[in-house]
This record gives structure tokens, C-alpha cells and sequence, in this order.
């Protein structure tokens, strides 16, 4: 039984005895009386809809969304949109918006972050103006961008004619080839911070003297940066992508408030395509088989998402 | 004060065994020493003869009371944490008199013990401040003040001064030990520091890997280790063992190294050796019982000197023999350089011999 | 001698450098963070006259503060409508707020320090809640509140801003949680304390930064909630302002520079809440993520 030497005396002790589960699960009896109440809300808000989606993904409900008039197909809503050539269409755009978001986002929000590290004068203040397109209300950005992009009095366009890259305004949303590049645009203005605010707490945890023994080497400052501060920094940039291509793969307001996933569905993205699914056109169990292959996915994005959370987490256990 | 008994306590967290069936009685107004390397269940026990986490087995008395299933605050101890564990939004005095308020004795006896416990620990000026405005010493006096304001049966302490600097340490020791005196308190202290363990305690208790060693007085635990572990955990330098092989020889026992020479035990010693589970035994003598020779004397093994460390009064220096390293002690006139071969001479009456296999002491029937 | 001289200029000059492409790279993204905002005030400055102009005036000729004035004043359509909407949004963000943390604290303070069997499963069916979009909630929660007649009441909007705000605050809360020692509470409960006492009168006090943020963020993620809103209400004097701003000024033509004064008045409580309490804003959200 141990390994510990020394031990030959103590070899005889009976082994203890194993409790339960039951008995585990009675032991910790008041534990549960504190999650109680948020469980049970979480059930009724959460888990009965995702039921509820599970089971109306496998029906054909009238529009009316008269309940008892659904009829079984099984998995007819599924076959549907596998087959409809509009779901890898959105699929693509999706990818493209998620990836392209998330990368732009983080590689910005990294600039900045290691900009902001080293203490300067107003600092603090431009941190926080850095930060506010990040708690203004996505649905406000999306109508001060669609403003800017305005194709007749757009101040972007405006700008480039003065400058003389251009000679006459741009369409920039109301373009098949550039809407879908024009909202990724705006969801990185809209979410780069929240990369920095993220890195820059990651970057506080690289200890100064690591930094100050790699100077002492002579290492130059990228190196410093690539074989001292990133290595500190994976584990937040891994939380930090997750969360934000999980954001960002959940996005509905700016396309949906800027062009309606238009147009001729070229910046349509999931969510959006879901939506009009079902509170446009009122294909509610299209929608949501929709929503349950979404939820399949997601769930794979969670496992990770949850692993690097909680991470190291047993070790804090009390009694 | 009371007395304080573990029956067979089992703390596990799923295979991992931080508590593996300790045994023990602490008598009343003794002071036992929980002493082991870091990570061997010293903190998970001192918690559960607390009450903080729930036992896995056993039971534990304080006084004439089976407080296995009480509360820590029906349990009637005090205890003093590692890192003090002061509430860091009360001042000194409200962390005072905390545990008296939640006992609701009246406000003037709060403040007639407050004062008391302040004055006895020298900290009455800082009374009005935040724990995180003192100084690690002062936290620390505050910590132990706030055990001391209440008359518990028993003081329990998890490392209480292995966050201070090392005179710091040694003065808060005489201190803690005198309070020991004073109130003759039963008091179960903590420490990974078995110098520490040595110099303070009644009794001290040798932990490793769940597991309690040996519980006795130190002067024993130092004269009889049971098992290599403990002799080399208790003792500065360590015990130095040896790994050697048995075996007779024209009617008498030695012990044979696989370079080939031999070392003839005694009688008492030979009947030791014999009762080995298998001819490996282990060879163990503190420093102060090895004389080293320059040239060869009969029973003496050859070495050859790794370093030397003069101190002062004495020089210490290690040596290799047969692979091992011997820690030694010779006057300091003794000339001893690196690399110079020498004999060692084990006095027979107090070299301690191991079983090889199970690791235990070897005694006499 | 001089070329060991030379070579540390030369690796100063290097850290000079990258320092000052950090700063340029500041600037520039300081201008694209904060144009558009300023292009949201000015436009709200004018004349919707002088907004349809092109190219545009980039300071208004006569700036005016005339939209803002029919956003605040009680006796016209527009400005009864829009103060009933903020309203609306202050009611429904603090309700929210105040159920969200009262039922998080003791689920988050449970996450924290208890192991009881399913804890882990439990906390990862909570956190994955932040991983799904609303759409997935969307058609059964419209059922539902079909079903319970809430459709076009606040409390739908507070019982599904439940869905987003009770898990991010319970994670927010478990982080701060996480960070305070448990030798405090258990040094009170050996002090004499039960378990609810060492909770209330030690834990409590200590995570009052925690509770402040977590508070912020529920009232900020109310606040500018969409999704759910622009879906359950549909009468007028029930709206939010992100819902109620949109269908107001977009029924014919778009009001531009009515629009940039609403959406600016929108953001004003918001961006005024982070800015006093950014401290404990930030740290929250980094509490989680980087452990110490
Ligand atoms: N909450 C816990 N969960 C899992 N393992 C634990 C927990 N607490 C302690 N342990 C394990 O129990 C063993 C003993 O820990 P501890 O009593 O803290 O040792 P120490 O002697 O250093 O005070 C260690 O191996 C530790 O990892
Ligand atoms: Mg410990």
C-alpha cells in the first residue's frame, strides 16, 4: 500500500474505510443549500430552453408557433440545412468573421498591452479611453460605424477623398465584397480592449527580474519579449482567444443593426442567419436544429474554455 | 488545559492519504512538536484535531469530550496560523477581541483581557492599527495575542514562525516556550524545522508521508531513531548511513562494503546485524560519534575526505565511504584536507544499524 | 573597448526605438479608438441639415444642442418617449443587478471553498452558459414567456438577463473568493464563529471590491442587452433604450444627428460608471484569468 520507506510496522493498519456517494452527497448536504437557488434558476432559464431547442429541433412547427400543431420529422430540419448550399455560405462567413475578429483583436490588444506596460505619463488616462468602445453598448457602435460608413455622408469616405487615396465615397456596407471585412472592422474596434485589459494584468505577472537577468544577458528586447514575457503570457492569451472567438462566434448586434446580415446574405453569420430563421421567416425548427448544431460546437469550445479556467483549482479546497 | 487524543485519524483526498492512521496521546500542559519535511500531513492534522476539515476516520478527544463531530468552535482551541491569518479589515484590538465577542462575554471583560493579552505580548501601542500597517514580527504577536486572550483547553500552531527572520525566530521561540511554562498550556506546535521541534518540545511527533514515525521525548528520538527517516531527518548534521552487507566470520559478525574491506561489530552489534530480514543493513552514526584516523587502527574504514568546514570550535567535513557520504567533526588543530584518504573509527556502543529491506532500526530481541 | 561602447549604444538606441514605435502605435490606436466617438458628438451637434452635407462639416457651422433638448424635454413625443425608455433600461439593469449578485454570492462562495460531489460538473454547466448566444435561448424563452404572459413586461427581460448575468457573476465572484484566504475564516470559526458567521462578518466585508465589480458589470451588460429585448417588446412604453432608440428614429428616414445625441446620452451612464469604478472593473475581469 505505501511506498513510504520505513514503514514495515505501520503495513498492518486496515485500510480506511471507502465512503459512498450517497453518503458523500449527504455529508455535503448545506453545501448545496448555497448553489440551490442559483441552480434553479439556471434550470429554468437555461436548462429548460436548451431541452426545449433540443425538442423542437426534431418537430416541423407551424409559424404560428402553435405547440400543439407541431408534427415529428425527425431529422428532417437537420438534412435541411446540411444540405442548403446558403448554410456553408454562412458557415464560411462566420469562420471568416470569427477568426479574422479574434486575431485582429488579440494582436492589437497584445501592441497595446505591451505599449501600456511601462509606466508613463498618462498612462492611466489613455488606458481608459482605450477601453471605452469596449463598455459602450454594442448597438451604439454599431449605429456611430454605420454613420461613419455612410455611403453618401460617411466621414470615412470623406477622409480618404481629402487625403486623395480615393476620388469618390466608398460603399463600404452596402457592398457584397466588403461588408462582411467592413463589420470585422468595427467588432475589432469594438473588442480589442478587452485583449488588453486581459494581457496587461498577464503581463503583471512576469517577474521583473527574469526581465532584468535577460537585459543583464544581453538579450534585445524581442528576445526578451519571446523567450521571457510570452511564455508568461500563454496561459492568459489562451483564455483570452477562447473567450474571445466564443464572443465573437455569438455576435449578432453589429451585423444585425448595421446590415442585416446583407447584403444578398454576404455578411450574414450564423446568429444572424438563425434569427431571421426564425423571428423572420418562422422556420422555428430549422432554427433550432440550427441552434443545436451551434450548441454541439460550442460545447467542444467549452471543454477548453473550462479546462483553462480551472485550472489548479483543487488545490484551494477548504473544509 | 487538557489532554488531547488522536485515535487512529485517516484524512483522505481520494487515493491521495495526507493523514494515514496517527496515533497519539498529548498529555495536558505538554508541549508536542508535529515535525516533518513539508508536504507529510502535519498542517492536515493540526486541522482536523481543529475541526476545520472533516475527518475520513478515527476520532480525537480533547479533555474528557469525543469531539470528532463537533465544530471548531464548539471544540474549545486556539489556534495560530502559518500565515497569521489576521482579519485584515479590523484593527488590532477588534482582532482581539474577536474571539471573545463571539463568545458574548461583556464588553468591560473584552476589554480587561484585550489589554491584558496586549500588555503580556508587547503590542499595546499598535492596538488601533490594521493588521497590514505592523511589521511580520508584530502580526505575528498579534496572532498568537488573539489565541492567548481566550483560556482554550488547547494551543494549536501551524508554523507560527517560519515567516520571520532567523533571530527574530529564535527569540519568538523562548518566548512562545516560556508562555508554554507560564500557562502550562497544552500546546501542539507545527514545524518543519526539526531544530526547532528539538528545542521546544516535551515530545515530538516525526511525520513522513501521512504516516507518524516515531513519537517520543526529542532526547529519545535523537538516541533511538526508528528508522532511517527519522535518523536522518532529526540532528544537525544528519545522521550518515552507510549501505553495507552482513555476514560471519570465524564465529564473529562483520560488516563487508563491496570494495572489500570488512568492519567487525561487537557482539550486541552482530546479534543486531543477524536479525536482518537479508544481509543488507545500513550502517548509521552521528558525527560526534565517528573518530577519524590518519592511518589505519583495527576496526576503522578507510574514506576519503570531500570537504572541510572549519567553524571555529570544531570542523566539520565530509567523507566517502564505500559511495556514501559520512559527515565527521574533528578539533579544529586536526589538519584534514580535500582528497586526503583517512580512517574512520564507529564507536560500537552508540553506531545504530538498519534493516536494508524494511528500513527499521535493528534491535535487540 | 570602443566596440563593446558602441555596441551598447547601439542596444540602447534599439530599446529607444522600440519604445517609440509603441508610442506611434499608441497614438494611432488611441485615434481609431476614440474618432468615432467624437464623430458621434459632433454629429449630434448639428442641424440634420447640415449632417446630409458632403463633404461633411467636420466642426458643425452652427452647432446646436436642439437634439439634445428634445431627447430630455417631458412635454414632446420624442423626449417622453426616450425618458421612458431610460427609465425602463435604469429599472430593469438594477433589478437585475440586485437578483444576479444576491444569488451568486452564496453559489459563488460555495464554488469557491466547498468539494461537494458534482461541484465540478455544476460550475461547468455554469460557466459554459457564457459560451452559448442568446438565439439559443431565444425561441424557447419566447415560448415560455408566452406561456407565463410575460411577454412585453420587464420581468421577462430581468428573468432572462438572469441567464448571462447570474453565470458571469458567479465566476467573477468565485475569483475573488478564490483570492482570500481560507485560513480567515477558518481562524474566525476556531474563534467561535459558524460557518455563516465566519462568511458574513469576515469573508463578506473582505470582497466588497468583488461585489462592486460584479455589480457593474451585471448593471453594463443589462444595460446594453439587445437581443432579448428588441424580441420580447414590442410596446412602446415597455422598451430599453438600445431597442426603443432604433425603432424611434429609423421609421422613415434616419435622423442622424438625432440618433448620435441618443446613443451618446445612451452611453453617457455607462461609460461614467466604468470611469469611476474602473479599478475594481479591471480587476475583476482579470481575477479569474490570471492566477497569482
Ligand atoms: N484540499 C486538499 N486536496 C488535495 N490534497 C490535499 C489537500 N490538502 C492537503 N493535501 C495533500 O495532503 C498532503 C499533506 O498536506 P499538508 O498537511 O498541508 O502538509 P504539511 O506537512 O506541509 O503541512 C500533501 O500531499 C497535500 O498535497
Ligand atoms: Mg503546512
Amino acid at each position: 500500500m505505501s511506498t513510504v520507506p520505513g514503514q514495515a510496522i505501520f503495513r498492518d493498519v486496515p485500510e480506511p474505510r471507502r465512503i459512498g456517494l450517497s453518503q458523500k452527497v449527504w455529508n455535503s448536504r448545506f453545501d448545496y443549500l448555497y448553489v440551490a437557488p442559483a441552480l434553479i434558476v439556471m434550470l429554468i432559464v437555461i436548462g429548460y430552453p436548451i431541452y426545449y431547442t433540443i425538442e423542437l429541433s426534431f418537430f416541423n412547427t407551424p409559424a404560428s408557433l402553435a405547440l400543439s400543431a407541431k408534427q415529428f420529422n425527425g431529422l428532417d430540419n437537420y438534412v435541411t440545412i446540411l444540405t442548403s448550399p446558403v448554410f456553408w455560405k454562412v458557415t464560411w462567413q462566420t469562420v471568416l468573421w470569427t477568426v479574422l475578429s479574434t486575431f485582429f483583436a488579440f494582436m492589437i490588444g497584445l501592441g497595446a498591452a505591451l505599449a501600456l506596460h511601462r509606466e508613463f505619463a498618462g498612462r492611466g488616462v489613455l488606458r481608459a479611453l482605450l477601453l471605452i468602445p469596449w463598455v459602450v453598448s454594442a448597438v451604439a457602435a454599431s449605429y456611430v460605424w454605420k454613420w461613419l460608413y455612410h455611403s453618401d455622408f460617411g466621414a470615412i469616405s470623406a477622409m480618404l477623398t481629402q487625403v486623395g487615396w480615393i476620388d469618390k465615397p466608398i460603399n463600404f456596407i452596402d457592398n457584397t465584397n466588403t461588408s462582411l471585412y467592413a463589420l470585422i472592422v468595427v467588432n475589432v474596434w469594438k473588442e480589442f480592449s478587452f485583449a488588453m485589459i486581459m494581457l496587461m494584468a498577464g503581463l503583471q505577472t512576469v517577474p521583473d527580474t527574469l526581465l532584468r537577468a535577460a537585459q543583464v544577458d544581453g538579450a534585445s528586447p524581442w528576445q526578451r519579449f519571446w523567450h521571457v514575457t510570452f511564455p508568461h503570457l500563454q496561459g492568459v492569451s489562451m483564455v483570452t482567444l477562447l473567450l474571445l472567438a466564443v464572443q465573437n462566434f455569438n455576435s449578432f448586434i453589429i451585423p444585425w443593426i448595421m446590415t442585416g446580415g446583407g447584403p444578398a446574405g454576404s455578411s450574414d453569420i450564423w446568429i444572424t442567419h438563425i434569427y431571421q430563421l426564425a423571428f423572420g421567416r418562422q422556420r422555428w425548427g430549422v432554427a433550432s436544429a440550427y441552434a443545436v448544431i451551434l450548441f454541439i460546437v460550442m460545447m467542444v469550445l467549452g471543454y477548453f474554455y473550462v479546462r483553462a479556467l480551472t485550472k489548479g483549482d483543487d488545490a484551494r479546497a477548504a473544509g | 488545559m487538557a489532554q488531547v487524543i488522536l485515535k487512529d485519524v485517516v484524512k483522505n483526498y481520494g487515493d491521495v492519504y495526507a493523514v494515514n492512521h496517527v496515533s497519539l496521546t498529548v498529555e495536558d500542559g505538554e508541549f508536542v512538536a508535529l515535525v516533518g519535511p513539508s508536504g507529510c500531513g502535519k498542517t492536515t492534522t493540526l486541522n482536523l484535531v481543529a475541526g476545520l476539515i472533516p475527518m475520513s476516520g478515527g476520532t480525537i478527544n480533547i479533555g474528557d469530550r469525543d469531539v470528532t463531530d463537533l465544530d471548531p468552535k464548539d471544540r474549545d482551541i486556539a489556534m495560530v496560523f502559518q500565515n497569521y491569518a489576521l482579519y485584515p479589515q479590523k484593527s488590532v484590538y477588534k482582532n482581539l477581541a474577536f474571539p471573545l465577542q463571539m463568545r458574548k462575554l461583556p464588553k468591560e471583560e473584552i476589554d480587561k483581557r484585550v489589554q491584558a493579552a496586549a500588555k503580556t505580548l508587547d503590542i499595546v501601542h499598535l492596538l488601533e492599527r490594521k493588521p497590514r500597517e505592523l511589521s511580520g514580527g508584530q502580526q505575528q504577536r498579534v496572532a498568537l495575542g488573539r489565541a492567548l486572550v481566550r483560556e482554550p483547553r488547547a494551543f494549536l500552531m501551524d508554523e507560527p514562525l517560519s515567516n520571520l527572520d532567523a533571530k527574530l525566530r529564535v527569540q519568538m521561540r523562548s518566548e512562545i516556550k516560556r508562555f508554554h511554562q507560564d500557562l502550562n498550556a497544552t500546546i501542539i506546535y507545527v514545524t518543519h524545522d526539526q531544530l526547532e521541534a528539538v528545542t521546544m518540545s516535551d515530545k515530538m511527533a516525526v511525520m513522513n508521508g501521512g504516516f507518524l514515525q516515531q513519537y517520543d521525548s526529542p532526547a529519545n528520538v535523537f538516541a533511538n531513531p526508528v528508522n532511517m527517516f527519522v535518523a536522518s531527518f532529526v540532528g544537525s548534521p544528519a545522521m550518515s548511513l552507510v549501505p553495507l552487507t552482513a555476514a560471519s566470520k570465524d564465529g564473529k559478525v562483520v560488516l563487508q562494503s563491496p570494495e572489500g574491506w570488512e568492519m567487525p561489530l561487537s557482539d550486541a552489534n552482530g546479534r543486531k546485524a543477524l536479525s536482518a530480514k537479508s544481509s543488507k543493513v545500513v550502517l548509521g552514526g552521528r558525527h560526534s560519534t565517528i573518530t577519524v584516523h590518519k592511518s589505519q587502527v583495527p576496526g576503522a574504514v578507510p574514506g576519503k575526505v570531500y570537504t572541510v568546514e572549519p567553524t571555529g570550535d570544531v570542523t566539520f567535513a565530509q567523507v566517502f565511504v564505500s559511495g556514501a557520504v559520512v559527515n565527521v567533526s574533528v578539533a579544529p588543530t586536526f589538519q584534514l584536507r580535500p582528497d586526503e584518504p583517512v580512517f574512520l573509527e564507529f564507536d560500537q556502543d552508540r553506531m545504530h544499524l538498519f534493516d536494508g529491506e524494511t528500513e527499521m532500526a535493528l534491535k535487540l530481541a | 573597448m570602443t566596440m563593446e561602447l558602441s555596441a551598447g549604444a547601439a542596444k540602447r538606441r534599439g530599446a529607444g526605438g522600440w519604445r517609440w514605435s509603441g508610442r506611434i502605435f499608441l497614438l494611432l490606436l488611441l485615434g481609431f479608438t476614440v474618432m468615432p466617438m467624437i464623430w458621434m458628438f459632433i454629429t449630434s451637434l448639428k442641424t440634420g441639415f447640415a449632417a446630409m452635407q458632403y463633404p461633411p462639416q467636420w466642426w458643425p457651422a452652427e452647432p446646436t444642442l436642439e437634439n439634445y433638448w428634445r431627447l430630455i424635454d417631458p412635454s414632446g413625443n420624442v423626449g417622453r418617449d426616450f425618458i421612458q425608455y431610460f427609465w425602463n433600461s435604469i429599472w430593469v439593469s438594477t433589478l437585475t443587478t440586485i437578483l444576479a449578485v444576491v444569488v451568486a454570492v452564496p453559489a459563488a462562495y460555495a464554488f469557491s471553498r466547498f468539494r461537494f460531489p458534482g461541484r465540478n460538473f455544476l460550475f461547468f454547466a455554469v460557466l459554459l452558459r457564457n459560451m452559448f448566444p442568446a438565439v439559443v435561448f431565444l425561441v424557447p424563452l419566447f415560448i415560455l414567456m408566452k406561456a407565463l404572459g410575460l411577454v412585453n413586461t420587464h420581468g421577462s427581460l430581468i428573468l432572462t438577463y438572469l441567464t448571462f448575468g447570474l453565470p458571469l457573476a458567479i465566476w467573477l465572484l468565485k475569483g475573488f473568493y478564490d483570492n482570500i484566504p481560507v485560513q480567515l475564516e477558518q481562524a474566525a470559526r476556531i474563534d467561535g464563529a459558524t460557518r455563516f458567521q465566519a462568511f458574513f462578518l469576515i469573508v463578506m466585508p473582505l470582497s466588497t471590491p468583488g461585489i462592486i465589480a460584479t455589480s457593474i458589470y451585471s448593471f453594463i451588460g443589462a444595460w446594453n442587452e439587445y437581443i432579448y429585448a428588441y424580441t420580447f417588446l414590442t410596446r412602446h412604453d415597455q422598451m430599453t433604450l438600445p431597442v426603443g432608440i432604433q425603432r424611434f428614429f429609423s421609421e422613415n428616414a434616419t435622423d442622424w444627428p438625432g440618433l448620435m445625441a441618443a446613443t451618446f446620452m445612451m452611453s453617457i451612464p455607462v461609460v461614467v460608471l466604468f470611469l469611476v469604478l474602473q479599478r475594481y472593473f479591471v480587476r475583476a475581469l482579470t481575477e479569474g484569468a490570471v492566477k497569482h
